[in-house]
């Protein structure tokens, strides 16, 4: 799979869900907000944090500061925020 | 063909190296360039002829009619002022042409809240080697071109 071409519905749901878990899980995500590139989320416990499970999910790179945790994933921020929070509900 | 991406705004080439955010200073989004605008009001144009696909009050992306997505990034760490200080001048979905204004804003307000205006510009998921005739560090003004994009 092409990960800059994950914008289509079962995929984008798919990296969805990975992205979840590379966040430590649906319990550990308080906050996930699109910015035009990235996924600006704050996290319970930022040590649940897993980088290498977010970059195989497709992300171009991981940014933290404490429970602040940005995830660059590229144009398709508010597709998959859109889909995490789906997933979350 | 290559692509010509102008410069948005009137200011300073500084590169993405001297932009604080590493989101931007290690091409995580792609390859590019950054603007130090100057300090006066004004307005931030379509670097290319294409469609507005996103428009944040401190971000924007026109994707050409070949598919080349450019990013502008208005300041750094702005979208912590909520769209507070940008005027929309376009709509998600409109056809701009290179030059189109797109947001007005005024940098030394931003600098004064604290928060870095510099414009980073770039061509989303390209390859670095793909960018060409990168502009040298100096003055710039808006419309002049930044790089090609082969």
């Amino acid at each position: 799979m092409d990960p800059d071409s994950g914008t289509s519905g079962a995929t984008s749901a798919a990296k969805a869900l990975a992205i979840i878990e590379g966040l430590g899980g649906a319990g550990n995500i308080l906050e996930i907000e699109p910015c035009i590139t990235r996924l600006r989320t704050e996290v319970r416990d930022g040590t649940l944090v897993n980088e290498a499970a977010l970059k195989s999910a497709g992300a171009h790179g991981v940014s933290r500061r404490g429970t602040i945790v940005q995830v660059i994933v590229g144009p398709e921020a508010d597709v998959l925020a859109q889909d995490i929070e789906d997933q979350l509900e | 063909m290559s692509l010509v991406v102008a410069s948005p705004v009137t200011g300073t080439v500084v590169g993405l190296e001297g932009v604080s955010d590493p989101v931007f200073s290690t091409a995580m989004v792609g390859p590019g360039t950054a603007v130090d605008p100057a300090r006066t009001p004004g307005h931030v144009c379509a670097p290319v002829s294409g469609t507005l696909r996103k428009l944040r009050p401190h971000a924007f992306i026109v994707v050409t009619d070949d598919g080349h997505g450019v990013l502008v990034h208005l300041g750094i760490d702005t979208i912590q002022l909520d769209g507070s200080g940008f005027d929309l001048l376009a709509a998600v979905g409109d056809h701009v042409e290179a030059g189109t204004p797109i947001v007005a804003w005024d940098p030394a307000a931003i600098a004064a809240r604290g928060l870095s205006p510099i414009c980073p510009v770039i061509a989303l998921d390209a390859n670095d080697d793909l960018l060409a005739n990168r502009s040298a560090h100096g003055f710039v003004a808006v419309g002049d071109p930044l790089f090609s994009w082969n």
